[in-house]
This record gives C-alpha cells, sequence and structure tokens, in this order.
C-alpha cells in the first residue's frame, strides 16, 4: 500500500505573468495532519487550488497515491477522493444541509432526490465524528462554525479520503477551534489524510505531524513536526531572516501623539468579534506598522467603512467615531485601501478622474458648479512627472494600467491630499521590486512630511523595514507594542497569541 | 482630443451599422410580404419629411422621447435599471392637469408652478422606487415596472372618476384653459415651444456630466465599494439619481399635457417609456447619440404609421426594426465588454482540459 | 343598482371567469417561477406570450387540430426564449434590456407573421375553441360546479401545472440544479453542475408555459388573434411571481387574484358601475410591490438573481 496519498512535482503557476508558484514540491503522507504553512500571499491557497482542480498547473506533475492523475475541474479531485473546505464556503444559503450535500451527487432514485437516505447516512457519518447538525436545518439557520462542520461532511460524504482545509479556524471561535480539531484528530485516526493551510504557528505544532513551509511562491523547507521544531524555526522559515539590518535611519524624530484609537471593539462580515478592545497612538512623523489578524476590520473602522461597537477614535482632540466616509476624508483621513481594482480605483475612469476621486467637489478642480478640465490637466500632468506615472495622456482607464502604475495613482491622490493620518493597507502587494521600492519611499516622505502612518502588510519585512514601531494584533487585540529593529522572533511570539511579558517601550 | 474624436466616430460607426443591418433585415420582411422594400422605405421618409405638417409632427414625438431618454440615460449611467419612464411621466401628467384644472391663479404662476408640479411628481414616482431599494433592497426593475401600472390605473380612475370632464363622455379632463398652454410655433401646425424646452435640456445635459453631481452619478454606476471609499452617500445619490431621471420623465408628461393633448386622457404616455429606453441605449447614453438616435426613432414612428395608412405594408415592421436594433445594440455591449471573450476562454479552457 | 351585484348568478360567473382568467397568468407565472429561480429575470415573456399566441392560432388554423395549436405556441415559445437564454447566458447581455427588446421585437413578428400568414381579411379568420368539459358529478353541485367544474381542459391543465411546478422544484435533482444555478452558481459549478446548461433549460421551461398561455389566449379563450390580446399579461406573470415569491402554490394565490380583479372589473363595467374599479386593478400591483419587500427581508430572492456567470469573474 502507497503510503503518499499526494505527490506534486514542479508545481508552477503564473498569474498576468506573475510567477506565484515556483516549481513547488509537496508530499502528503497517508493518515496525516500536514501543514501547509506560509504568509499571506504565499501561494498556498494557489497550490491546493490546483490540487483540488479549479486552476491548472502550467508545469509540474500530480501523484494521487503514486498514480499520474491530471485533474481537470473539481469533479475529478472528488472523484479521486479529494475534498476542499475552501474560505468562502460553497454552500446555497436558502438549502437545507441535506439539499447541500445532494448537490450534483447522482440520486438513487433516479430523477427524484433521495433526501430521506442521504440525511440519514449523513447523520450516521456526523455522529462518527462527533459533528451535531441537523442535516434538514437551513445553511443561513447555522452558525459559521457549523456551516463549516456542514462543509466537511460534504467532502466526507462525497468520499473524500484527501481533506484540503484552507484557514479553516479564521471563522471559529476559540472553543470552537478545540472542538475542530478533536474531530481531525479523528478523522486522522481514521485514516483520513489531511492539509491544513495556515499562517498560525500554534496550529502547526499543536495539530501537525509535518510542515511544508511557502514563501513568496517557493518552497521553503518540509520538517517532520516533532520535538525538535521550534516556532522560532518556523517563523524563520515563513519570514526570511532572522532580524533585518540595514534600513536607512530615519532623520526626523516622531513627534507628539497625533491619532489615539482608544478601545475599538468591531465585528467582522460574519458578525464574529474581530477588533476587542483594541488602542493605539500614532505620533506625528511615525509610521506604526500593524501585523496580525483583524486588520481588515480596523482599516475600514477607521476609514468609516466600518460601524464600531464601542471605543473612539480621535485626531487632534477631535472625536471621529462612526461618520460617514467623506468625514474622514475631510478630517484628513487617506487611505491605501488593500484592493485597488474594486476599492481603490473606478476601473473604467480615466486616470485623470481617478486621480481627482475623492475631490470630484472641490476646488479648484470645481468652478461654478462645473469640473475645470484645464485645471485637471495641469494637476495631472504634474502628478504624473512626480509619480512617474506612465500613461499616454492620462485618458486611458485605469483598468489599462498595470498593477504598479495602478497603486501610483493611488499614492498620489491619497498623499497629495496633505493627510494628517494615512492608513496604507498593504501598499505594495502583487507590485514588482522597484514599484515597491518606490511606493515604500514614498510613505517614508509622507511621515518625514509630518504625517502619522499606519501600515498594514502582510509583508513582515515591508513593516520591519518602515515603521518606527511595530503593533502586533492577535484574535482582534493589541497584543504589544515593539520597538524598531526587533527581532522576528519576538514579533512572532506575539504573533502566536504569547502577551508581551515586559512592557513595551511605549514612549 | 483626437481619440475622443475618434472614439465617437467608431461608436457612431457602430451603431449606424447596426441600424443598416435592422432595415436590411426589415427590407427582406417587406419583401416577403409581398411589398416593395424601397417604396415602404420612401414612404417612410416621405411620411417624415414629406410636408411642413408631417415635419411638424415629427418633432412632436422627438420631443418626450428625447427628454424621457436623456433622464433614463442618467439612471442608467449610475446602473439603476429605471423601466418606469411611463409611469413617472403619466404621474407628472396628472400633478400638472391637476395644477392647470383646479388652481386659480393667473398664467404666468399657473405655468411654473404645473412644470413644477411635474418634475416633482415623476422625480417622486422614481424616487420611491429609489428608496425602496436602499431601504429594502427591492430590485427597482421591478419595482418601477410595479409603479408603471400603478400610476397608470391611477390615471384611469382620474379620468373616469374625480378629474371627468363633467362635460363630456369620454374618458377625459376637462380641457386646459388656452392661456395655459405651451404657445403653438406656428399657427397651423401643431409643433409648439417645448421644443425649446428639450433644446435647454439637450444643452442642460451636455453640462450635466460635468459637474460633481453628473460625475457622482456616473462614480456609483463604477461599484459601490470604490463610490463609498471615495465618500460618496451611495444611498442618497441612488435615490437623488433615480429622483432626476424620474423628473425629466415626468417634465415630458407635462409637455405632453399642456403642448399636445391640452387635457389628461387615459394612455398619455402612450408606449414612449419603452422607445426611450431604446433610443438612450443607442445612444450610448451620451447626449449627443441620444438626440440622433431619438431624432431616427421619431423618422421611424412618424413615417411608420403614414406607411401603414398608404401602402400595404404593416406597421410591424417598424416594430421589427426596432426590436432587431435593440437586439443588436445589446449583441455589439455584450462582444464589446469581453464577456463573450470569458465565455471564449472558458469554452477554450474547458476543451483543453478535456483534450489533455 | 348594488342589488345586481349580490346575486347568487352574478357572483357564480365572476368566480368562473376568475378561474378562466388567472390561467394564462397562472401559467407562464409557472414557468418564470423555474427561469426566475435559475437566475434570469426574463421581461420578455410578454412578447413571448404574443409570439406563442400567433404561432398557436396559425397552427391550429392550418392544421384544424387545437391540440396541435398548443404544441405550436409551445415550440415556438421556446425558439424565441432561445434568444433569450443565448442573450443572457452565453452573452451575458443586461437581462432588462434584453426582455424589453425581445418584447417590442416579439409584438412586431407576430402581428407581421400574422399578416403574411392570413394577409387582410374583412372578417378576421377563426377556429373553433376548446369545448367546455363538464366534470361528470362535480360539475352538478350546485354554485361549486359552475365555478371550478365548468372549463375547458387546457383550465384544468392549467391548474394541474401547479402541483407539477412544485414537484419538479422540490422533489427532483433537475428542481435543485435549477435553484442552485440561481442561488449560488459558483458552488453549482464546483460540484460539476454545467450552470449554462441548467439556465438554458430554465429559460426554454418558462418559453414552453408562456408560448401554451398565449396558444390559450387564441384557441382557448378568444378564437382568433388581435394585436394587443397579451394586454400585458405576460408582465402581470412576471408581478405574480415576486408576489408569490417564488412558490407555485403562492403564484396560484396571485394569479386568482390578477384575475378576479379583471374579472370584477369586466363585470362591472358590463353593468354600466363605475366606482372606482381601476383602484381595485390597482390592488395586485401594491400587494406584489409589498410582496417584494418581504422577500428581500427574508431573502427569498435567488442571490445571483439577473447576474450573468463566469467562472473566470470573482
Amino acid at each position: 500500500m502507497e503510503t503518499i496519498a499526494v505527490k506534486m512535482e514542479k508545481i508552477t503557476k503564473s498569474f498576468n505573468d506573475v510567477k506565484v508558484l515556483d516549481s513547488i514540491e509537496f508530499k502528503l503522507k497517508r493518515g496525516s495532519i500536514h501543514g501547509l504553512l506560509g504568509e499571506n500571499g504565499a501561494g498556498k491557497t494557489t497550490l491546493m487550488n490546483i490540487l483540488y482542480g479549479l486552476y491548472n498547473q502550467e508545469d509540474g506533475e500530480i501523484f494521487i497515491n503514486g498514480k499520474k492523475e491530471n485533474i481537470s475541474s473539481p469533479v475529478k479531485a472528488i472523484s479521486l477522493g479529494i475534498g476542499m473546505v475552501h474560505q468562502h464556503f460553497m454552500l446555497a444559503r436558502p438549502f437545507s444541509v441535506v439539499e447541500n450535500v445532494m448537490l450534483g451527487r447522482k440520486s438513487r432514485r433516479g430523477i427524484l432526490l433521495d433526501t430521506k437516505q442521504t440525511a440519514e447516512e449523513l447523520k450516521t457519518l456526523a455522529e462518527k465524528y462527533k459533528m451535531e447538525i441537523d442535516p434538514y436545518s437551513k445553511i443561513w439557520q447555522l452558525s459559521v462554525g457549523e456551516q463549516q462542520r456542514v462543509e466537511i461532511l460534504t467532502a466526507m460524504y462525497q468520499g473524500a479520503e484527501i481533506l484540503i482545509l484552507d484557514e479553516p479556524t479564521a471563522v471559529l471561535t476559540p472553543q470552537e477551534v478545540d472542538a475542530f480539531f478533536e474531530t481531525l484528530k479523528e478523522m486522522r485516526d481514521d485514516g483520513k489524510s489531511i492539509i491544513l493551510i495556515t499562517h498560525k504557528l500554534e496550529e502547526i505544532t499543536s495539530i501537525a505531524d509535518e510542515v511544508t513551509v511557502l514563501r513568496d511562491g517557493k518552497m521553503i523547507g518540509r520538517r517532520a513536526v516533532d520535538s525538535t521544531v521550534t516556532k522560532d524555526d518556523l517563523t524563520r522559515m515563513m519570514v526570511g531572516r532572522d532580524v533585518l539590518f540595514d534600513f536607512p535611519k530615519n532623520t526626523i524624530e516622531p513627534g507628539e501623539v497625533k491619532y489615539s484609537i482608544k478601545n475599538v471593539c468591531a465585528k467582522n462580515d460574519k458578525g464574529l468579534p474581530a477588533l476587542k478592545e483594541f488602542s493605539l497612538d500614532i505620533r506625528e512623523n511615525e509610521v506604526i506598522g500593524v501585523d496580525g489578524n483583524g486588520q481588515k476590520e480596523l482599516c475600514e473602522v477607521l476609514t468609516g467603512l466600518r460601524k464600531s461597537d464601542s471605543g473612539e477614535i480621535i485626531l487632534n482632540d477631535k472625536k471621529m467615531v462612526n461618520k460617514e466616509p467623506v468625514y474622514y476624508i475631510e478630517q484628513g483621513v487617506s487611505h491605501i485601501p488593500e484592493d485597488r481594482h474594486t476599492t481603490g480605483l473606478a476601473l473604467n475612469w480615466s486616470l485623470k478622474r481617478n486621480l481627482i476621486l475623492k475631490e470630484l467637489n472641490k476646488a479648484p478642480f470645481v468652478k461654478n458648479g462645473l469640473l475645470q478640465p484645464k485645471v485637471i490637466d495641469k494637476y495631472w500632468n504634474e502628478t504624473k512627472s512626480e509619480y512617474q506615472i506612465k500613461s499616454i495622456n492620462g485618458e486611458e482607464k485605469a483598468r489599462a494600467l498595470s498593477g504598479g502604475n495602478q497603486q501610483k495613482i493611488i499614492l498620489a491622490r491619497e498623499i497629495n491630499l496633505n493627510p494628517q493620518v494615512l492608513i496604507a493597507n498593504q501598499p505594495t502587494r502583487g507590485l514588482d521590486v522597484s514599484a515597491a521600492e518606490y511606493v515604500r519611499k514614498k510613505v517614508l516622505d509622507a511621515r518625514n512630511a509630518g504625517t502619522s502612518v499606519l501600515l498594514i502588510s502582510a509583508d513582515l519585512e515591508e513593516i520591519l523595514q518602515l515603521s518606527d514601531r511595530i503593533a502586533v494584533i492577535f484574535d482582534g487585540k493589541l497584543m504589544g507594542i515593539l520597538p524598531r529593529g526587533a527581532s522576528t522572533h519576538e514579533i512572532g511570539a506575539l504573533m502566536m497569541g504569547k502577551k508581551q511579558e515586559v512592557a513595551s517601550c511605549e514612549n | 482630443m483626437k481619440t475622443k474624436l475618434l472614439n465617437s466616430g467608431k461608436k457612431a460607426a457602430g451603431a449606424v451599422a447596426m441600424i443598416a443591418l435592422a432595415l436590411i433585415i426589415g427590407a427582406v420582411l417587406v419583401l416577403i410580404s409581398g411589398n416593395k422594400p424601397m417604396e415602404a422605405y420612401a414612404t417612410i421618409i416621405s411620411g417624415a419629411f414629406g410636408s411642413k405638417l408631417r415635419l411638424s409632427e415629427l418633432f412632436i414625438k422627438m420631443i418626450p422621447l428625447t427628454i424621457m431618454a436623456l433622464g433614463i440615460s442618467i439612471a442608467y449611467k449610475a446602473q439603476l435599471w429605471n423601466i418606469g419612464a411611463d409611469g413617472q411621466f403619466t404621474m407628472g401628467a396628472i400633478a400638472s392637469a391637476a395644477i392647470g384644472i383646479y388652481v386659480e391663479l393667473p398664467p404666468f404662476l399657473i405655468v411654473p408652478l404645473s412644470i413644477l408640479s411635474a418634475i416633482l411628481a415623476g422625480g417622486l414616482w422614481a424616487g420611491l422606487a429609489g428608496w425602496l431599494k436602499t431601504k429594502f433592497n427591492a430590485n427597482e426593475v421591478i419595482t418601477t415596472l410595479m409603479l408603471n401600472y400603478i400610476a397608470t390605473y391611477f390615471l384611469a380612475f382620474l379620468v373616469y372618476g374625480p378629474m371627468m370632464d363633467p362635460q363630456g363622455e369620454l374618458a377625459q379632463s376637462e380641457v386646459l384653459k388656452e392661456s395655459l398652454r405651451i404657445p403653438l410655433l406656428f399657427s397651423n401646425y401643431r409643433i409648439h415651444a417645448g421644443i425649446v424646452i428639450m433644446i435647454l435640456i439637450i444643452l442642460l445635459m451636455f453640462f450635466f456630466w460635468k459637474t460633481p453631481l453628473g460625475y457622482k452619478t456616473d462614480l456609483i454606476g463604477q461599484g459601490e465599494k470604490v463610490s463609498t471609499y471615495a465618500g460618496i452617500n451611495v444611498k442618497r445619490t441612488i435615490i437623488i439619481t433615480m429622483m432626476i431621471s424620474g423628473a425629466f420623465a415626468g417634465l415630458a408628461g407635462w409637455n405632453e399635457t399642456y403642448g399636445v393633448q391640452y387635457r389628461l386622457l387615459e394612455g398619455i404616455s402612450s408606449g414612449y417609456g419603452d422607445i426611450a429606453v431604446v433610443i438612450a441605449l443607442l445612444g450610448e447614453l451620451n447626449p449627443l447619440g441620444i438626440v440622433i438616435s431619438s431624432f431616427f426613432f421619431s423618422i421611424l414612428m412618424v413615417g411608420g404609421s403614414c406607411m401603414q395608412r398608404m401602402t400595404n405594408v404593416p406597421y410591424s415592421i417598424v416594430d421589427v426594426i426596432k426590436g432587431l436594433i435593440i437586439i443588436f445594440v445589446i449583441a455589439r455591449t455584450a462582444f464589446r465588454n469581453t464577456a463573450i471573450k470569458y465565455t471564449m476562454k472558458e469554452w477554450i479552457g474547458r476543451r483543453k482540459n478535456y483534450a489533455k | 343598482m348594488l342589488s345586481n351585484i349580490f346575486t347568487l348568478g352574478f357572483l357564480v360567473s365572476l368566480l368562473a371567469s376568475t378561474i378562466r382568467l388567472a390561467t394564462p397568468i397562472l401559467v407562464p407565472a409557472l414557468g418564470q417561477i423555474f427561469t426566475q429561480k435559475a437566475g434570469i429575470l426574463n421581461l420578455g415573456v410578454e412578447g413571448t406570450m404574443t409570439i406563442g399566441a400567433v404561432s398557436g392560432f396559425s397552427v391550429a388554423y392550418l392544421t384544424g387540430n387545437l391540440w396541435i395549436g398548443i404544441l405550436g405556441g409551445i415550440i415556438f415559445g421556446m425558439l424565441w426564449s432561445l434568444l433569450m437564454a443565448c442573450l443572457s447566458i452565453t452573452m451575458k447581455a443586461n437581462q432588462v434590456i434584453a426582455g424589453i427588446g425581445l418584447n417590442i421585437l416579439g409584438a412586431g413578428v407576430a402581428v407581421y407573421a400574422y399578416r403574411v400568414i392570413f394577409g387582410i381579411q374583412k372578417l378576421p379568420p377563426q377556429v373553433e375553441t376548446f369545448s367546455i368539459i363538464n366534470i361528470p358529478l362535480l360539475s352538478d353541485i350546485p354554485i361549486i360546479g359552475p365555478i371550478f367544474f365548468q372549463h375547458n381542459i387546457l383550465v384544468y391543465l392549467g391548474f394541474l401545472l401547479v402541483p407539477i411546478t412544485w414537484f419538479v422544484l422540490e422533489k427532483t435533482t433537475f428542481g435543485l440544479k435549477i435553484k442552485a444555478v440561481g442561488e449560488h452558481p459558483r458552488a453549482a459549478d464546483s460540484k460539476g453542475i454545467s450552470v449554462a446548461k441548467i439556465r438554458y433549460s430554465a429559460v426554454l421551461i418558462g418559453g414552453a408555459y408562456a408560448g401554451a398561455a398565449g396558444a390559450f389566449m387564441t384557441i382557448a379563450y378568444l378564437n382568433q388573434f388581435t394585436e394587443a390580446i397579451i394586454g400585458g399579461r405576460g408582465y402581470i406573470a412576471i408581478s405574480v411571481v415576486i408576489f408569490s415569491r417564488f412558490i407555485p402554490k403562492r403564484s396560484m394565490l396571485g394569479a386568482l387574484l390578477f384575475g378576479f380583479a379583471s374579472a370584477l372589473q369586466m363585470r362591472l363595467q358590463a353593468l354600466g358601475i363605475n366606482i372606482a374599479n381601476q383602484l381595485l386593478l390597482m390592488l395586485p400591483y401594491i400587494m406584489t410591490v409589498l410582496a417584494l419587500i418581504l422577500a428581500s427581508k427574508k431573502s427569498e430572492i435567488p442571490s445571483a438573481y439577473t447576474i450573468p456567470y463566469s467562472r473566470l469573474e470573482r
């Protein structure tokens, strides 16, 4: 009997000419839990989507139980005994559990649904793995954790021997996580092979048998998880270097506290708490890097895109809580959003219009109730040369530009507003090295001009390079604040949920 | 500037090609029905331009169509699928007629008051659909459609009931005083000064897309996320956009009541709303494009009914041509919007998979 | 005057005609439940019905067989809705505009075809309509009999479609697939269901129902074809679907409500009574708007309503 359930060799995949997976090797032992570790954007999900038949690799081969397979679609993957639970559940909300399970399956009653039989088998299966679920309840009545159980059950019911779980604990409460891990162990002991995609070290050490680490689309290493593996080792593999040297010293020291976030609580889209009593002070001429979960919700609360449940945000002694987005813009809060395609830019608009997206009402661009093309042209030309935007005449649609040039438009727009606060969320994601370097430089320029910068990035290196201080969030709470020059060890410790023992070095 | 010209040139060429294709198919159908296509089309042309009288009729049709299509274009730019222009037109007609018939004030007050009431009535009628959308997430296609019927029956109720001309037997209100009517341009023809209002509206529209409000409207059509991010109150803008869109239709209703019919009567909107949708789309939501396609459709309609009377060719040919044009417009947009490319890609991708 | 209304005879004939008038609304509405559940809003029902009306009439007239006429209505209804399917599913065009366009085109094509087939005649060509079938025993029951059991066969069949439609949607794998492509096409796709194929069949079923209802108008209700024969029933059918919040049983109630409103209006007019019957006709539409608000709140509307599906777009 083959002991290797999945073997992936030299898997390569690009999106829009950017290599997101570069010759990855992956091996999964039968009857084991295998952690797939890496930071956001490392390529974990893409690799697994290939295994599940959602994407096709450009190069490389996949062996299932020792046999070479061409997995052209999820249906094929299912027939090979592979199941996947996505981060976004593939469940129809008005349907009952059993209806979701029956969808796409051949019924034993011909064209009629075999609801009763399926429901009973489902119940038996659920009991076997100690997952309580009523096959007839509707999906929308279930909690997120229960919905996840339905997804896992569906995969098991379809006969999955190999189960891929994409960041499964992200949607669970801590109590649910414990029960969930028990279920996973149960399954493993039953002979199932499980792949656990995660960026949380703790999960690897507590449940995985083996781990494969990806970074930036490259395979870094594969380890058995035993007593010799430390979290530090894993952090180093995940992030790259131990300590980062070699960043330019800032000549301007941070000034007084200008921007305060006080005890903010907020929920995520699923209604679970994402920020818990979160507090942070940012000074003038300072970049604070933020790492950990809850970043997205933090950003949205700070810019009025999400309502907070409690807490205060104070800028220059002015309280700004749960106002309309326009209020924050007027108060000088600039925002480089995470998703430039749906949020940062109107893709079908010209570059010029995108540049003045937030000033469609304002002088000098508007005079006597009409937009002033000449003024806009002049501003465009200045900005274009200052930010080195590659464009013919500014009339082309934002859609037509490269990611780097698109980001420059956003950057120019946000920084030219002379912000009091700049919230930069993943400002360099998907950019090539030189464009990323340029963006970072501009962010630092803004800092030096007096702006308080809140930098959110999944790229730890970027955070270490730019930040005056680093705030680490874990589970919606501020775990601690580290000074410039902190080691990844210290960050890793906080990210794992170990609260800082020594009082932080807040000035 | 050059690229702009080139672009609009391309668009115009596309529109002309689609019209030509529809006309050719129409010609074949005329032929099949045992008539001469050239004769049919010649009659349409002479029916629209043949005499001063015909020309006057042409513009009488064109005024409401243009105004309504321009209003529709505003909503569509914001991706709000208002198909209730007929209802908004009707409400505008009702409100303005009520003012003209029941309010005892000097004409110089009544006229602006009636315009205002028509704009308000049309605007509120459409705004209601906008509000339902923002408040209850009610699909505006369905609500505007329902509001059309509600307005139609409301009008019928009025002209059969409380507003019925006490002197007459017909389902219509009493006639407006002459002093209130939109003045005629020439004594012998029906064409009236409403055309000045149409021209003003057209000019206004050229400016509208250059105002912040125009940009905002455009922006919410680009996506809710980016609009919210840019500091726009999306819900409020949706309601305002719908209201402006409806106000145009309401104004067209006033125009029809005060310039053509001089009274309220059943079916006053004569199904202009659907045609105005076609005109707005054929004109690519662009003011100039709308004016041209509205002109074209007025020719088809006025000339078409003349053709029906003077030859054996049925009017349904005109409906077929109208229908074909809109289908072609949709197909062309679909091709352009890369949607079709996606389909091709999917298809090719699938074949590749199976081939492996 | 009012005493005329409150006679038993009046009431019985009013309710009987309510049922008869409800049929050509009920049938297309049931068809549209399939279509809309699959995520397609086909505003072109009116046009499809007009096409069904002219083709049903022509086929029946030319073959002398009413059943073949109904079949003709169904086939041409399906062909016409194929256009809608092609535009909205393959080309991913805006469904609202496509529907309006097909309505205008359908009206034109139907009238044109009628002219070409029958030419201009002094008296409009007519067919013998389906005769009334008295259900044995039941039709003899006083009051109940004349209301429910003295109709032509198509009325019975039309109402029989209610449980059939419900059964297909709720109890078969096909029904589950239809609901799935309207609710979560990506999930359906990931389970190997062809979203396009299911959506095409849902639109075609809607076309078949609408075509049959159109033919009903010309060969089971009237006995001839006129330009305005459908008279907005296609749009009413769409309202009924919304009104019933996509549930076949409730759509029967909706169709009866619309049928009752127009039956009452016709009867009252015949009696020369002009109380506010227009307000009465308005009522079902107002109730439809209210139903839409309720449906939105309870998220009964398919999530992918009016949204084209593309595997590559997120």
